[in-house]
């Protein structure tokens, strides 16, 4: 990349900054894409508006040149936010129309407003300062460019160190995930088309210094494709893909077919048709596969209950008191369509208690559950946690409160290692997971057996800090040993770091074995409620369970 | 008040287009969750078929031979398209590779038209006269499409509520994995889906081609209000396109009106940024039951 920018050839050094530029865009275009899972055909009007408020200032204006900069950055973090704020409610596909539209309007836009813009003639605006060489015909700009490309890579694989970083990734994943774990999967999306605006915006300034001048027609929204198709073919996801995407892309019909300028954009839909059906995880992703498979040795990291039980931590202070009410329901009623879910049922469990939800399928235990993490919203009734009402709040505030919950389906993200899963967990506790298996740092949960997944989310809700857990048949899966382990770890977690446990769980033994308290549920009704010795006897809850409880 | 007839009149014509780009939208997306970025680009090449089979004096009786042809040629293509959407799909983890395969594909149709054809838009004759409708005079094919697009409204839910395979696609759109277990043939149905959506689009685009914009980069601006009619609809439903389409169109027309043609678009974003942001489940969609 570097080797063109000595030889002083202007056709050659003009290529190499621009190429940089557009790795730097196609870096943050990556990071939206394969990260916070956003797809952003609007890229090239964020690159272009930073550009073209730098010439309008400059020159029409008549600014000071730091001042027009500033003033472009600002415009790209605008159109950035024009993205953030329908990402709040909105993702996907609906946000792919967004951005589309905005690709499109934007040059309109520069031809409707000629006045302020000079329309189709565009704007002339050299920095000759810039292109003078300050050693071996290395120009400040070509140090410029070299420094964005150089620093949105960096930042990339920085970003996917940091907390933020994670969050997007599980915001994209699963956003119950996220509300889950206390924070709002809108807000690691908007955060994402902010960032990716903030690069995109500074690469946008540097255009102006790299080519001179500034017309409509060189931000049409071919060019937010080009971005896209860069990314997907260098492979989504991949740090070095979109340097390889850009270059096969840009320089490849460049250098060929100078003259086919039309050619150029059937390339761009050829390639990344062609890619996307042999290499859907593009050229890099699938080298790096290919890499992985050889080296890996599959089964290789186990997430035991061992290392939930070590990594579940020793006691730091004394259990606050057992026995008082910290989570309350009065006569919750829930319909869905036709569909009486929860029918009345009231719920008081103890401060520092296991107390088990057990019933048929379709007696309302998960709805319960979601009622009480705020997955669902309750038609009538009350709901209390630590005393504070929660009927009307919102997951992720709930999660906040200190309520930790695991899904039926468990939540466990294949695009993060294993340690990763666990520390998306201490990220809401502010703490770091240093003392796991070395392997769980490299290895992917891909390969992690159903039940192991389940006792990852076990882990990760743990770390969490939060002192309400509310698990979904977290023993699924589990052989009869290691049944007895979990009733072990459940008992830990209640008797050393004073935790208060929802278990929803179809294992009546294992229900018998370590709560305090258990409520029956059938059909939306409490049939029964107390202590297990209490209701073992009851003829309903015999009748409901005919067989299966020896106790 | 003339104006504002006309606004109103030539509004509702071109949102019945976009209303039908939003239909066919719909057939895909129900059976399949996909949106097709290239249905813009389809319906443009509805219109270049128009403008190759319509002879300067068009007369009504090829019209009348042409109209099934576009659109049993149009579905075809259709089909073929969307065949090769769904072949990634077939092993791969990655669900959303349509979102690059369909644009990709909307990309090439449009390289294709620019070279084929040039930049500039071309011209289609109408074989019928416009007619004087409350005192304004409006070109036919704006009655064609609203035609066309209640046409298909009605075809559409007769296919889904009277034929066994347009009840097996409504299945499909209710729980996928259901229809799978009964043994749905899932991945055909899809295959039909697209080729529906093609006679769709392939018809819409010969019917409106007189009054439609016909050029390579045309595709994306029907693509986008097309899909900011099913929105404002709905995703899915079809009466909520009808009346999302005419909103749209009738405020392009608006703001063509009042402030120029090179601020419809922007007027499109506008709108749907709104809704997306107050109603994203549209005028007449529900929110679909969350599942934990």
């Amino acid at each position: 990349m570097l080797v063109p920018a000595l030889f002083g050839n202007l056709y050659w050094s003009h290529t190499f900054h621009l190429v940089n530029l557009y790795v730097a865009v196609a870096v943050l275009q990556n990071m939206l894409l394969a990260d916070a899972g956003q797809v952003s055909f609007g890229q090239g009007a964020v690159f272009g508006a930073a550009g073209y408020t730098v010439g309008i200032a400059a020159t029409l204006l008549g600014t000071s040149l730091p001042l027009a900069f500033l003033l472009g950055l600002a415009a790209a973090l605008a159109l950035g936010c024009l993205f953030a704020l329908p990402a709040l409610r909105v993702q996907g596909y609906y946000l792919g129309f967004v951005t589309l539209s905005v690709a499109m309007v934007f040059p309109e836009l520069l031809v409707a407003f000629s006045d302020y813009t000079n329309g189709v003639n565009g704007i002339k605006l050299q920095l000759p300062a810039l292109h003078r060489p300050l050693f071996a015909g290395v120009t400040p700009l070509s140090l410029l460019v070299i420094l964005l490309a150089c620093g949105a890579l960096a930042g990339h694989g920085y970003l996917r160190e940091t907390r933020l970083g994670r969050r997007m990734r599980v915001a994209a994943a699963s956003p119950e995930a996220a509300l889950s774990l206390g924070f709002s999967p809108g807000g690691a999306r908007s955060a994402a088309f902010f960032i990716a605006a903030l690069g995109t915006g500074l690469a946008g300034l540097l255009y102006v210094p790299v080519v001179g001048f500034l017309s409509p027609s060189a931000f049409h929204v071919e060019l937010s494709i080009f971005f896209f198709f860069s990314v997907i073919v260098g492979g989504n996801g991949r740090l070095l893909g979109p340097i390889l995407g850009v270059w096969i892309l840009y320089l490849v019909p460049n250098v060929l077919m100078v003259d086919l300028v039309n050619y150029r954009l059937i390339g761009y839909g050829l390639v990344a048709l062609g890619i996307m059906l042999a290499f859907p995880d593009g050229l890099v992703g699938t080298v790096e596969n290919a890499l992985r498979r050889r080296t890996l040795k599959p089964g290789d990291a186990e997430v035991g209950l061992q290392s939930v039980m070590g990594a579940a931590g020793a006691a730091d202070k004394a259990p606050p008191s057992a026995g008082a009410a910290i989570v309350e329901v009065r006569a919750a009623r829930k319909r869905y369509g036709q569909v009486v879910a929860l029918d009345g049922v009231s719920l008081t469990v103890g401060r520092g208690t296991v107390h088990g939800l057990v019933g048929p399928n379709g007696s309302g235990k998960t709805t319960l559950l979601n009622v009480l993490s705020g997955f669902a919203r309750l038609d009538a009734g009350a709901v209390s946690i630590k005393g504070v009402g929660i009927a009307r709040m919102r997951p992720d505030r709930i999660a906040r409160l200190g309520v930790g919950r695991t899904f039926q389906t468990p939540r466990v993200f294949d695009e993060l290692t294993i340690a990763e899963n666990v520390q998306i967990g201490a990220d809401v506790a502010g703490t770091r997971v240093d003392d796991v298996d070395p392997k769980w740092r490299t290895q992917r949960p891909d390969q992690l057996p159903h039940a192991q997944r389940r006792l990852l989310e076990v882990l990760r809700v743990i770390r969490t800090g939060s002192d309400v857990l509310l698990l979904d048949e977290p023993a699924a899966g589990l052989s009869a040993e290691e049944r007895r382990e979990f009733a072990r770890l459940l008992r830990h977690l209640r008797d050393a770091l004073g935790k208060t446990i929802v278990l929803v769980e179809h294992d009546l033994d294992l229900v018998w074995r370590v709560a305090d308290r258990i409520t029956v549920l059938d059909t939306g009704t409490t049939i029964a409620e107390g202590a297990p010795a209490e209701i073992v006897g009851d003829a309903r809850v015999r009748a409901l369970f005919t067989g299966k409880l020896d106790a | 008040m003339d104006e504002l007839i006309i606004i109103l009149v030539r509004g509702i014509g071109l949102g019945a287009v976009y209303a039908l780009v939003a239909i066919s939208f719909n057939v895909v997306h129900n059976s399949s969750g996909i949106l097709n970025f290239a249905q813009g680009n389809m319906l443009v090449l509805g219109g270049l078929f128009g403008f190759f089979t319509l002879t300067q004096e068009p007369g009504v009786a090829s019209w009348l031979v042409l109209l099934p042809a576009a659109a049993l040629l149009y579905a075809a293509v259709l089909a073929g398209q969307g065949w090769i959407t769904l072949l990634p799909l077939r092993s791969s983890v990655e669900q959303h590779s349509w979102l690059i395969t369909t644009l990709a594909v909307s990309v090439i149709i449009g390289a294709v038209i620019l070279i084929a054809q040039g930049p500039f838009a071309l011209n289609v004759k109408s074989p019928f006269p416009s007619f004087a409708l409350l005192g304004t005079r409006t070109p036919a094919p704006y009655a064609g499409a609203v035609l066309l697009a209640l046409a298909w409204c009605a075809a559409l839910h007769w296919f889904h509520t009277r034929t066994t395979t347009g009840l097996a696609m409504s299945a499909i759109a209710q729980d996928l994995e259901a229809a799978r277990a009964v043994g749905i043939r899932v991945r055909r149905l899809q295959i039909y889906a697209f080729g529906i959506s093609g006679a769709i689009v392939g018809s819409a685009g010969f019917v409106a081609a007189p009054v439609m914009s016909i050029s390579a980069d045309s595709g994306i601006i029907y693509v986008v209000n097309g899909f900011i009619a099913a929105v404002i609809g709905g995703l899915g439903s079809n009466a909520g396109a009808l009346v999302g389409g005419a909103l749209v169109g009738v405020a392009s027309m608006w703001a063509a009106f009042e402030f120029g043609g090179q601020f419809q678009n922007a007027v499109s974003l506008a709108i749907l940024i709104g809704v997306l942001m107050l109603r994203p489940q549209g005028l007449f969609g529900r929110t679909a039951a969350r599942r934990v």
